[in-house]
């Protein structure tokens, strides 16, 4: 048996974090940080690369590369319409239920593409632990619902790791920083966990109680947004850059395709600048040599980002509203998620509840911290902390004239249940048909599609028939259906079908044919990465070779970079990586006061047209 | 734990006999749910309408730290099995509970006293006069807004249906207030012990008055809804 960890798979960065010593601690990998940017990319070879280097090759070919993945986990290709205008995500033809997406020319799902993320942090705490890790507790926001939750049971399934409990992050949040602050008291704290991440948002209250066994985190109430996040924030960014382009006049420069992952690197740059500094530039190399600067405000920013912002009030005050509480009743404000470094974010929460909020926590740690100390009590047995955490979403079933009989109520603790009693309606019937759904809404055509199922019933008089339904969420979250005959005492086996989802064969299908995406041995991996930062570096040189400035280059040194170029090329086709670092080397040497001369050149694209030296 | 035996029965694990509670006294081991277990009966409670609710939350915790799901993760299928029907149990009896009228809703719904149906809809004979006019405001508003005339006329309409809705709020409290009650009389009698007779008739009388209270409440949130329209 092997070793068990806590992940925080996000939707921009995920990370692996385990126990030591009654402390979590987060696993660093290859590169030094925690953080694993969830980026996948797929080689000409078939090759699939994970992280940095992937999130590199964004910007050199962004057709067989993709981000924020989880925006997609367990939707269907209607689901995510509007999100393709703003997300660079190739669809294949083929997807209905079930998205596919196409990287280069193979076709995947978002659970196979987040199963490669895993696998990859699985491999960096194998690495660290230099032992087999095939457990691991891993976090979904809580505001998932029964589709997207199955669909990263299903990723981590696929990754070889045994998905012990899936974790809400805002509730793995309060863990890490309960453990940190040990503030239990015995009538009960009230918390709140605002988590504003790159592509979700959640907000949970909780009551933390300290009993004589240990300390209990009751989630009281969850609410959120799916789909609103950092990402929401860099599009209305990238919008609105896009207009001041166009106005400058600057041309050659694309929307979409390896330019708009330039753009997209500069604004979120900005971005995180603007958490520290009052004013910034947003630059990027320009398509005729030089760069494209303007400067923008602090000011600026929080006005074009100020309504996604107040988006996430609304969630926030149905949460309170549930957990009957004001505002000032909530005595602790946990910031949680990359998203809540922006200074706007942290004024509008101290604003909201009136006192200032925690984050002496890494925001982007706590939530792989928090999954760590569950692992460990779930594996150890050795339990002084208990979460009881609830489901975001009423569960329904459709009645008759497609209205929705909501049988467990939004915010019900988990495990939860209930029961319904069938019977047929006419005569000689040998089937009952249950449609699932999630939401708040009144009718079903409102609420999210769950699963559809059949209960199979032999023939008999019209309401002879008597089969109890039990409808359960586990501590996951997840729906399980029974049915039970009453007049036999006889379980009957169910075939649900999921709407959005893989089914279990589907997933069985996958492991077996699992085609070798093996992890990459480290030399492997050194190669891709080392062929990346080639092609990163070869078409900036190419760029500034077609420049004007390159006139002013003396002929040797014209020859030396024709040389350092070609060098860099042969290493590129062979195995040895170490070469290939050499070679690229060489050409930088090679291209120093080509740079130079490009750095020095008049910016003819700024707004205010000023000289590099002014500015 | 107080619970009241039902029939003997087994460990499934080491056989000692078992007389109700969650663990097995002898070995510790989990058991199963007996069917038809009611929610007062998984806390160890009496079948009583009054509740301490810091009481009842304190129990909630003390059983869901023994009986939660994450205690049972290396435990076998079976005992799993057993520890998510026990919780779900659990967390849907304190769901029941903690409220007064859901738990007076459980207690009809449990003795299998608890009947909706057309009553749920009908007004309440003393209430018919009220529910007429009130009716009659409703339609009037509807008409005015139609029209798009005078706001003038829509406004004093407005307020008028304000008011009479808070006549129907006021009923809802006298409702609740009885309902309290009933709810007195039966703890008396479960002490006393009454009869069956007696207790069906107190279970009768509580679940005209839950029908009542059905009906004024979905009255205030029809009323509430239309004036919430512009």
């Amino acid at each position: 048996m092997g070793r068990t960890v806590g992940i925080d798979l996000g939707t921009t960065y995920s990370l692996v974090a385990y126990m030591e010593g009654g402390h979590p601690r987060v696993i660093r990998g290859p590169y030094g940080t925690p953080l694993c940017p969830s980026v996948v990319s797929v080689d000409a070879d078939g090759r699939v690369v994970v992280g940095e280097p992937a999130r590199r090759r964004l910007l050199t070919q962004s057709d067989r590369t993709i981000y924020s993945v989880k925006r997609l986990m367990g939707r269907g290709v209607a689901d995510v319409q509007d999100e393709l205008k703003l997300f660079p995500f190739h669809i294949d033809a083929g997807s209905q239920n079930v998205i596919r997406v196409r990287l280069g020319d193979r076709v995947f799902t978002p659970p196979e593409i987040s199963a490669f993320i895993l696998r990859e942090l699985k491999s960096w705490a194998e690495d660290f632990f230099k032992e087999p890790v095939d457990r691991a507790v891993v976090t979904v926001p809580a505001y998932f619902n029964d589709a997207q939750r199955q669909a990263t049971k299903d990723a981590g399934r696929l990754a070889g790791l045994e998905v012990l409990r899936l974790v809400n992050e805002p509730t793995a949040a309060a863990l890490a920083y309960g453990l940190h602050e040990q503030s239990a008291a015995a009538d009960g704290q009230m918390v709140a966990v605002y988590d504003f991440g790159g592509g979700t948002f959640d907000i949970s209250i909780l009551k933390l109680v300290s009993t004589g066994e240990g300390d209990i985190y009751q989630v009281l109430a969850t609410n959120g947004d799916t789909h609103l996040g950092g990402d929401d924030i860099d599009n209305v960014l990238r919008a609105a850059e896009w207009e001041e382009i166009r106005k400058s006049g600057l041309n050659g420069f694309s929307r979409t395709g390896e330019d708009a992952q330039v753009l997209r690197e500069a604004v979120i740059a900005a971005k995180h600048e603007l958490s520290v500094l009052d004013k910034t530039f947003v630059k990027f190399p320009a398509p005729d040599g030089g760069w494209y600067k303007r400067e923008i405000t602090r000011e600026e920013f929080e006005r074009a980002i100020a309504p996604i912002i107040e988006r996430t009030i609304g969630p926030v005050k149905l949460a309170l509203a549930d957990a009957h509480l004001q505002p000032p009743q909530v005595e602790e404000v946990v910031l949680v998620g990359g998203s809540t470094r922006i200074p706007l974010v942290r004024r509008r929460v101290e604003d909201f509840f009136g006192r200032k909020p925690h984050f002496e926590l890494n925001p982007d740690e706590v939530v792989a911290l928090g999954a760590a100390v569950q692992a460990d009590i779930l594996e150890s047995g050795v339990k002084n902390m208990l979460l009881l955490d609830v489901t975001p979403l009423s569960l329904g079933i459709e009645t008759m004239g497609g209205v929705i009989a909501k049988i467990i109520p939004r915010n019900s603790t988990i495990p939860a249940s209930a029961q319904e009693l069938y019977t047929t309606g006419v005569d000689h019937q040998t089937g009952i048909d249950i449609h699932v759904l999630q939401g708040e809404r009144e009718l079903a055509k409102d609420c999210r599609s769950l699963a559809r199922f059949q209960l199979k019933i032999p023939p008999a008089p019209a309401g002879h028939a008597r089969v109890e339904v039990k409808f359960l969420i586990d501590a996951n979250g997840i729906l399980q259906v029974h049915a039970r005959d009453l007049h036999t005492a006889e379980a009957r086996t169910i075939e649900v079908q999921p709407s959005y989802g893989l089914s279990d064969v589907e997933v069985e299908k996958m492991l077996e044919d699992s085609i070798e995406y093996a992890e990459q041995d480290f030399s492997e991996r050194q190669l891709i990465e080392a062929r990346t930062e080639s092609e990163i570096i070869l078409l900036a040189t190419s760029k500034a070779l077609a420049d004007d400035v390159a006139a002013e280059l003396s002929g040797e040194e014209r020859r030396n970079i024709d040389a350092a170029i070609s060098l860099l090329r042969a290493a590129m086709t062979g195995a040895d990586y170490k070469l290939v670092r050499v070679r690229v080397d060489a050409l930088n040497q090679a291209t120093m006061r080509l740079a130079e001369l490009m750095m020095n050149r008049v910016l003819h694209v700024a707004v205010e047209g000023k000289r590099l030296e002014e500015v | 734990m107080n619970v009241s035996a039902q029939t003997e029965s087994a460990c499934w694990s080491c056989h000692a006999p078992h007389f109700g509670g969650h663990f097995c006294a002898a070995c510790g081991k989990i058991q199963p749910l007996p069917r038809g277990t009611d929610y007062f009966a998984l806390f160890g409670l009496p079948q009583k309408l009054w509740m301490d609710c810091a009481e009842l939350e304190k129990l909630f915790h003390q059983l869901s730290w023994k009986l939660h799901p994450d205690n049972f993760v290396r435990a076998g299928e079976y005992e799993r099995g057993l520890s998510l029907e026990r919780s779900s149990q659990l967390n849907d009896a304190y769901r029941a509970l903690r409220e007064p009228v859901s738990r007076v809703e459980y207690l009809l719904a449990h003795a299998g006293m608890r009947k909706e149906g057309a009553a749920k809809q009908q007004a309440p004979p003393e209430l018919l006069e009220e529910v007429f006019e009130l009716n009659e405001s409703l339609d009037e508003l509807r008409a005015v807004r139609a029209s798009s005339s005078d706001g003038a006329e829509l406004a004093a309409l407005k307020n008028r249906l304000h008011a009479e809705a808070r006549k129907f709020e006021a009923k809802l409290h006298e409702v609740d207030e009885e309902l309290k009650r009933i709810a007195v009389e039966w703890d008396a009698a479960l002490d006393a012990p009454a009869d069956e007779a007696k207790k069906k008739a107190l279970m009768s009388w509580m679940n005209d008055v839950l029908n009542r209270r059905s009906y004024i409440r979905n009255l205030v949130a029809n009323v509430q809804k239309e004036l919430a329209e512009v």
